[in-house]
This record gives structure tokens, C-alpha cells and sequence, in this order.
């Protein structure tokens, strides 16, 4: 192993690990203080298909709720997510920076480079892991719930391993590619598919085995929490780690690596090419570089598809799916009373807007719009000020509040097409599944999504204006919306801290209930007001201080 | 009209003072040489006279507008290259140019052209596969396209190759033959003495000399080598006042001198007889190397 690539790697993440367990297990002590106030018995009598789907493990308690909704949903999508990273930066990374060929100046092979990075993910996950589970031990003792029956050893251990998992897929992607895109892209797919795949396949009545091919089942379907460390599915996930690393070693060694380079698009080789140049020339050439606006939208188009796609194919899915929802979870539904629907995020299964609301709007839709709006917001000053184009830009005739400006267009306009393909993905697969949903609210709550993300996006651009950095910006950003995601959904299950709901831009999206309402004007206005003041607030944190680098 | 006037323009940054009260007046129709080693100020002069970041005292006008005030203004009347270039590397050549173009308004696309086959840029390829010198032409192109009034280039030669340095130094002494200004900071001493009317040096933040090249190396030291028909003792030419770094080599004498001629002959010719002599003016890094090595 080489001693300075492994502290050098470890020193790039570290600060992000240990922001990531610190910032989980705050949030489970903060939800377990929720959750006390809490009568969890109701938990305890709903169906266990919809434990399973809500992630309530069947000893619900206080803690094991917390654990579940933290560890088990957050905590496992952060830690994976940290680990694609790693593993898609330690060769293609360097290969697309150009300082690979720096680094095998020195008397090092590629393969010490690949050991030695991936040294360093364990150790980082580890680390974070150990972090996670020493919170997770002390946070019921802060809160005084109890762990009876608990093991978060178990589940925190699993959650590392199967971080790993997707952190190797990358770097085994990345080493035998040298294209960082394609290695967090497919490492990322299979993760949020198997997810998917597990949380809602076992709802059928006979898909359930599918979601057996993706590796998160090996991970959450033997219930670690629960029921202790099950070893078997343990070593399938550590058989996937040591497969893909045998396939860095590999893959790493056979190639030619490849130069600092900027990839070659589609749009490229049309252009490229004789036939198609001179309507290409016009599209992706004159077009796209017409205006500041036209230019951020073209530089994002790759996230907007991507971000589309996932919302227009798992909408069109969702819709047939109700069809195969047992009629007995249906019948529960339909007589639980409101109050008690209201607690569980209005996903009331006995309705296709409930199950809508539960599988598309609740989670997957703010997800997908924030990450679109949230590093447009956080790229549109901060990352050019990064990328050292600022100066070049700001020495044409354009004022500071002009870049804004256009900028804030692009995002709008992109956040708005992110809010059609919701809707017409949600509204086809209502078609297909034949189901009583109208268009109009289908239509009024992928209206108000777009201005959540556009709340966001507008915080991280305010973020990135004050400070010119936009890692900072877009991790903030992710905080704050994790935080009014839960302040959402936790505060209303105390009567004490249910008023306080209302300070979370979720309230405003969904708290009015669109999908049955239609569009909530009041709830829009407020939404619009907080985009439209962050926007504004941006020009003079931006123009009043000097500009980075 | 002066081209750029500062008044004890002053930036601190922190507890670090990168200008200190900075007086400077460049005209119209010369090429401005700025000078200083690393971490002297140069850049952030030029930030600052482009409001990318704000003086903390003083003030900086461009072609007779305020800085602050006016800075979209002043763009319209400045071509700008950044040191240490950075473009959207997804973007070609050409679409970098029409995109900056588009800003801008007025860019005569044949003189585009004529930039780019006097720099024989490549604009179809993406800058981010471009070699650092194709990617300054780029630069340089977008900087001189719009035939501004004043052209300030922050190290412009950075990967050219010598030849196209010269096409490159030409181009700038028909902006300033043209009427337009130059502002140029760079290290490539060569290049300002070939170019420049005027220099400037600063130092530590400070602005401590501004003349005319020709001034300059007329002041400063010149190398002189004596030539004689038998060895020669190196005191008697330490004694000669203005003479420095006396070197003896048998029949050789090489120094730096700053002195009167006559006195030097007279001192050489009455203890020996002198073959030959041969007299070189300073080049300019010598005399930026004088300014400093007293630090």
C-alpha cells in the first residue's frame, strides 16, 4: 500500500464522513425526542405489508422508529451515497482531473494506486460507521427511550458493508472505464433501483422475488436492526466488494489511461459529422451559447433528463402497480380515520391519490427536483467562480444582478420541465393502471414540487452568492432540506411541536393536499415568495464582495 | 483621457496588503509594461480596476469612468485576459467566441476570422482538449475581437510558442499604433522591452518606479568587457567609481558599470594597453533583477 496515496484520499473525505454520521445521528436523537412525545402503539396496529412499506420495523418502538427512519432510509442512502463517490473519484477521478499521469510519474503501479484507494474507502466508512453506531447508542440514553430488543450494532454494520458495496461497483466501473460519469451513474442506478425494488416489490403479491437480483436486499431484508447480523446475506455483500475490487486490480491494469479530457457527447459526434453539422451547428453550437440563460440551461440538460427519466418511468410504473396492492392493506385503509392518515404522510393506500402521494410526491419527486434545483442554485455563482470563469464572464458588459438573473431563469424553466415529466409520467401510469385519479391534481402537485426544488434551488444560489463555494452550498442545501423534510413529517406527531410544521417549505407543497385540492394558491404564493426573496437576497450578497480566486 | 488612472488605490486582504496607495496613469495609444515578481500585486490590481473585487481606499477610473460605478460601462470598452486562463471546457473555440459575442453585441465576425488565422487557432475543438497555448489563443481572440479601447492582459504569452509570441506582440503594437491601449503584466521581460513604451514595477503592493524603457536601460547598468595584451590587476578597476562586479580572467576584465566612460578609459589605458572593448546595455532583466535583490 502507498502510505501517502491512502492519507491523501482519506484526508479528501474525511471532513464529508464525519459531517455525514454527525449529522445522522443529530438528526436521530432530534427525532427519538420527537418520537417520545409520540403514542406508537398505532404503529403497532397497522398491517405488517405496510410496515414494511413505511420501513416500521414490527417492535415499533420509539427507538426503533428513529433508527429506522434515520439509519435505515438516510443514513444508508448518505453513507452509499459518500462511497460512489470515492469509488468513482480514486482512478476515474484522477484520470479526468489529469493528475493521474502526475501521480504514476513517481516510482508507483496502477495497482498500488487502486489498493491503496480503496484502503482508504474501508477505513472511511469504518470510521463512519463505528461514528454512526456510537451515536446510535448514545442517542436513546440522551432522549431516555428505550433499545430493547434493539441491535445497532448489527445495523450499522450492515449499513457500512453495504455502503462498500456500491463504492466498490463504482471504482470497479471507473478503473475499467476511466469515465467518472459512467461510474457513479451505474453505481447510483443500482443502488436507487434495488432500493425501490425492495420497498416495493414485496408489496405484490408475486414480483416480490425480483428485487432478490439487486444487491439491497442482501442488505435490508433480514432486518439487522431486528434481528441481529444475518451472516449469510452478509458475505454475498462482501463477495460483491471483493469481486468488483478483483475487477479494479483488473480492469485498471489492461487499459490505456486516458488524458485530461471533457468527454465526447452525442451532440458532439453529430456535429462532428458531415451530414447532420450544419443543423447541428445551429442546435447545440449558435443556440446554445445565444445567452447566459440558454447556456446554463444546455449545461444542465444532462441532470434535467436523468432527473425526468427517473421521475416519468417510475410515475408510469407506480400506476399499474396499485393494481397489485393486497385489497386487504386497501380495506385497512379505507377505515383508518383521517387523523391517523394525516400522521402517516397522507399515504392513505386506499386511495390512488394516497398511494400516488406515498410512492411518487412524498419522497422520489422532492428528491429528484432538489438535487436538479440544488446544484443548479449552488453551480450558477459559486461553481464558476470555481472553475475560475467568473472574471472572463464579468469582464463583458453584464451586471452581477444580470448573471443572477439569468441564471435564476435557467433554473426556473429547468425545475418547471422536471414538474411536466412528473406529471405526465404520473398521469400515463394512471391511465395504464386504469385508475380514478384527475389530472388537475396530478398536474397542481408536480406544480407545486417544481417550486419546492425552486425554494431550495433558490437557497443554495443565495448560499453560493455569499460565499463562492459551491460544495458548501449544495451540502447545506441538502441539510436544510432533510431537516424540513422531517420537521414536515415528525412535528405533527407531537401536539406540542405540531404548530412548528409550518416553518418547513414541505407544508406549502403538500400540507394542503394538492393531488385531491388542486392548486393551492396560498400555499403557491408563499412557495414563489420564498424562491422569489432568496433570488433577490442573492444580488447583493454576490455584488458586495470581492470575487473568489 | 487617460486610459487607466488610479488614485492611491489600496487593497488589503486580511492583514496582507496586496496595494498600497497605488498612483497610476496609463494613456491612450501606448503599450504598458507592468512588472513584478509573483505575489507583488499585479493581479489584483487588474481585479480591482474590473470591480472583481473592491478597492478597500481609493479609486480607479478606465477610459474617464469610475470603476464601481461604471463597471458594465468600462466593459464595453475593455478586452480582458485573465492569467492562469479558464474557459467552459465543454465548449469549442467558436462557441466560446459566440457566446462572449452575445454578451458583448458589435463583434465583426471577419475580424474573428482574421484573429484566428493570424493565431492559426483551432476553434472547432472543445477548449477543455486543447493544449494550454491553443487555449490562450482562444483567449486572446475573445480579449482583442471587439477592437476594445484598452486591452489588459494578465501574463498573455503563457504556452505560446516564440513564433507565435511575435505575431502576438505585433497584433499589440497595432492596437497601440491604432490609438488603443495595452496594459500588459507579465514576466516575460523580453516581450515588454520588444513591446512596451512605458513599464511600471511594483513591488510588495507598492508602485516604485514608472518610466519609458528607454530611460530605464539608459540608467541602469551596462556590462563592458576590456580586452588587453597582458594580465591586469582587478583593484585597479574596482577603484574607477560607478564601476561593480569587476571580474578578472588573465587579459579579461568584464563589470557593470553606471559611471562616466572617460574615467573607466582613462583608468584602463594608463596602466595597460588596451586591444579591444566592448559595451552592452542592460536588458530589462537585469534591471528588473537590480530592483529585486535588494528584498
Amino acid at each position: 500500500m502507498l502510505h501517502s496515496v491512502f492519507t491523501k484520499a482519506v484526508r479528501d473525505r474525511l471532513v464529508a464522513t464525519l459531517v455525514a454520521a454527525v449529522s445522522v445521528g443529530a438528526l436521530t436523537v432530534f427525532s427519538m425526542v420527537v418520537y417520545r412525545d409520540v403514542d406508537v402503539s398505532l404503529y403497532q396496529n397497522l398491517p405488517p405489508a405496510l410496515r414494511e412499506l413505511m420501513g416500521i420495523p414490527d417492535a415499533a418502538g420509539v427507538a426503533a422508529l428513529a433508527y429506522g427512519a434515520m439509519y435505515d432510509f438516510i443514513g444508508v442512502l448518505v453513507f452509499a451515497g459518500l462511497a460512489i463517490s470515492m469509488g468513482a473519484s480514486a482512478v476515474a477521478g484522477e484520470e479526468q482531473d489529469g493528475t493521474m499521469g502526475l501521480l504514476l510519474s513517481n516510482p508507483v503501479s496502477r495497482r498500488g494506486i487502486v489498493i491503496s484507494k480503496s484502503m482508504a474507502m474501508v477505513a472511511l466508512i469504518g470510521l463512519g460507521a463505528l461514528l454512526l453506531w456510537a451515536l446510535g447508542v448514545l442517542a436513546p440514553r440522551w432522549s431516555g427511550v428505550s433499545v430493547e430488543g434493539l441491535d445497532p450494532g448489527a445495523m450499522t454494520l450492515a449499513l457500512g458493508v453495504n455502503a462498500l458495496v456500491y463504492g466498490f461497483l463504482a471504482l470497479a466501473i471507473g478503473a475499467a472505464t476511466g469515465n467518472r460519469g459512467a461510474a457513479s451513474g451505474v453505481a447510483i442506478t443500482v443502488m436507487i433501483v434495488g432500493y425501490l425494488a425492495e420497498s416495493l416489490l414485496p408489496l405484490t403479491e408475486n414480483l416480490g422475488w425480483v428485487a432478490e437480483i439487486f444487491p439491497w436486499h442482501y442488505y435490508n431484508s433480514s432486518r439487522p436492526l431486528i434481528n441481529g447480523i444475518d451472516w449469510g446475506q452478509l458475505a454475498v455483500l462482501i463477495g460483491i466488494v471483493v469481486v468488483s475490487f478483483v475487477g479494479a486490480l483488473v480492469g485498471v491494469a489492461a487499459r490505456d489511461l486516458k488524458e485530461k479530457s471533457v468527454g465526447v457527447t452525442l451532440a458532439d459526434r453529430l456535429r462532428a459529422n458531415r451530414r447532420t453539422r450544419k443543423i447541428m451547428e445551429r442546435i447545440a453550437g449558435g443556440a446554445r451559447v445565444s445567452r447566459i440563460s440558454v447556456k446554463t440551461m444546455s449545461d444542465f440538460q444532462g441532470l434535467l433528463v436523468v432527473t425526468g427519466m427517473v421521475v416519468f418511468y417510475l410515475g408510469l410504473i407506480v400506476g399499474p402497480l396499485y393494481g397489485f396492492v393486497p385489497q386487504d392493506l386497501v380495506d385497512f385503509f379505507a377505515q383508518l380515520p383521517d387523523v391517523l392518515i394525516a400522521m402517516v404522510g397522507g399515504a392513505n393506500m386506499a386511495t390512488p391519490e394516497g398511494f400516488y402521494q406515498a410512492e411518487m410526491f412524498s419522497i422520489t419527486g422532492p428528491v429528484a427536483v432538489i438535487v436538479l434545483t440544488a446544484s443548479m442554485g449552488a453551480k450558477a455563482i459559486a461553481g464558476e467562480e470555481e472553475n475560475g470563469t467568473m472574471g472572463l464572464l464579468l469582464s463583458n458588459p453584464v451586471t452581477r444582478g444580470h448573471v443572477i438573473s439569468e441564471k435564476t431563469v435557467a433554473m426556473t424553466i429547468h425545475a418547471l420541465t422536471l414538474g411536466v415529466a412528473m406529471f405526465l409520467g404520473c398521469w400515463l401510469g394512471a391511465r395504464l393502471g386504469r385508475l380514478d385519479i384527475s389530472a388537475g391534481g396530478l398536474a397542481a402537485a408536480s406544480t407545486q414540487l417544481a417550486l419546492l426544488g425552486l425554494v431550495f434551488g433558490g437557497l443554495a444560489l443565495a448560499v453560493g452568492a455569499a460565499t463562492g463555494r459551491p460544495r458548501f452550498a449544495s451540502t447545506l442545501t441538502a441539510a436544510a432540506a432533510v431537516v424540513a423534510y422531517f420537521v414536515w413529517t415528525f412535528l405533527p406527531l407531537s401536539e406540542r411541536l405540531e404548530p412548528w410544521a409550518v416553518l418547513s417549505p414541505f407544508h406549502f407543497y403538500l400540507g394542503g393536499d394538492p393531488l385531491r385540492n388542486g392548486l393551492v394558491w396560498d400555499h403557491i404564493a408563499v412557495l414563489a415568495a420564498m424562491f422569489l426573496t432568496l433570488a433577490l437576497v442573492s444580488v447583493p450578497l454576490f455584488s458586495r464582495r470581492d470575487l473568489r480566486g | 483621457m487617460d486610459a487607466i488612472l488610479t488614485e492611491r488605490l489600496t487593497k488589503h486582504y486580511g492583514e496582507v496588503q496586496a496595494l498600497v496607495d497605488l498612483d497610476l496613469q496609463v494613456g491612450m495609444g501606448e503599450v504598458f509594461g507592468f512588472l513584478g515578481p509573483n505575489g507583488a500585486g499585479k493581479t489584483t490590481m487588474i481585479r480591482t480596476i474590473l470591480d472583481l473585487v473592491h478597492p478597500t481606499s481609493g479609486r480607479a477610473t478606465v477610459v474617464g469612468l469610475d470603476s464601481h460605478a461604471d463597471a458594465v460601462e468600462i466593459r464595453r470598452h475593455i478586452g480582458y485576459l485573465p492569467s492562469d486562463l479558464s474557459m467552459y471546457p465543454n465548449l469549442t473555440g467558436r462557441d466560446m467566441i459566440t457566446y462572449f459575442a452575445n454578451l458583448r453585441g458589435g463583434v465583426d465576425k471577419s475580424y474573428v476570422d482574421d484573429l484566428a488565422n493570424r493565431l492559426q487557432a483551432d476553434l472547432g475543438r472543445k477548449v477543455g482538449d486543447l493544449s494550454s497555448g491553443n487555449r490562450q489563443k482562444v483567449g486572446i481572440i475573445l480579449a482583442f475581437m471587439s477592437r476594445p479601447e484598452v486591452l489588459i492582459m494578465d501574463e498573455p504569452s503563457t504556452g505560446l510558442d516564440p513564433l507565435m509570441q511575435r505575431e502576438f506582440q505585433a497584433m499589440m503594437r497595432e492596437v497601440a499604433a491604432d490609438g488603443r491601449t495595452v496594459f500588459l503584466s507579465s514576466h516575460t521581460l523580453s516581450e515588454v522591452q520588444r513591446v512596451a513604451d512605458r513599464v511600471g514595477i511594483i513591488r510588495r503592493g507598492h508602485l516604485v518606479d514608472v518610466e519609458s524603457v528607454e530611460d530605464l536601460r539608459s540608467k541602469a547598468l551596462r556590462t563592458v568587457e576590456l580586452h588587453f595584451d597582458g594580465p591586469v590587476e582587478a583593484s585597479v578597476f574596482e577603484a574607477v567609481p560607478g564601476a561593480r562586479d569587476v571580474q578578472v580572467s588573465n587579459q579579461h576584465v568584464t563589470l557593470s558599470f553606471d559611471g562616466q566612460m572617460g574615467t573607466l578609459l582613462r583608468a584602463a589605458t594608463q596602466h595597460y594597453t588596451l586591444l579591444d572593448i566592448h559595451t552592452q546595455e542592460a536588458d530589462l532583466e537585469e534591471i528588473f533583477l537590480q530592483y529585486y535583490r535588494t528584498e
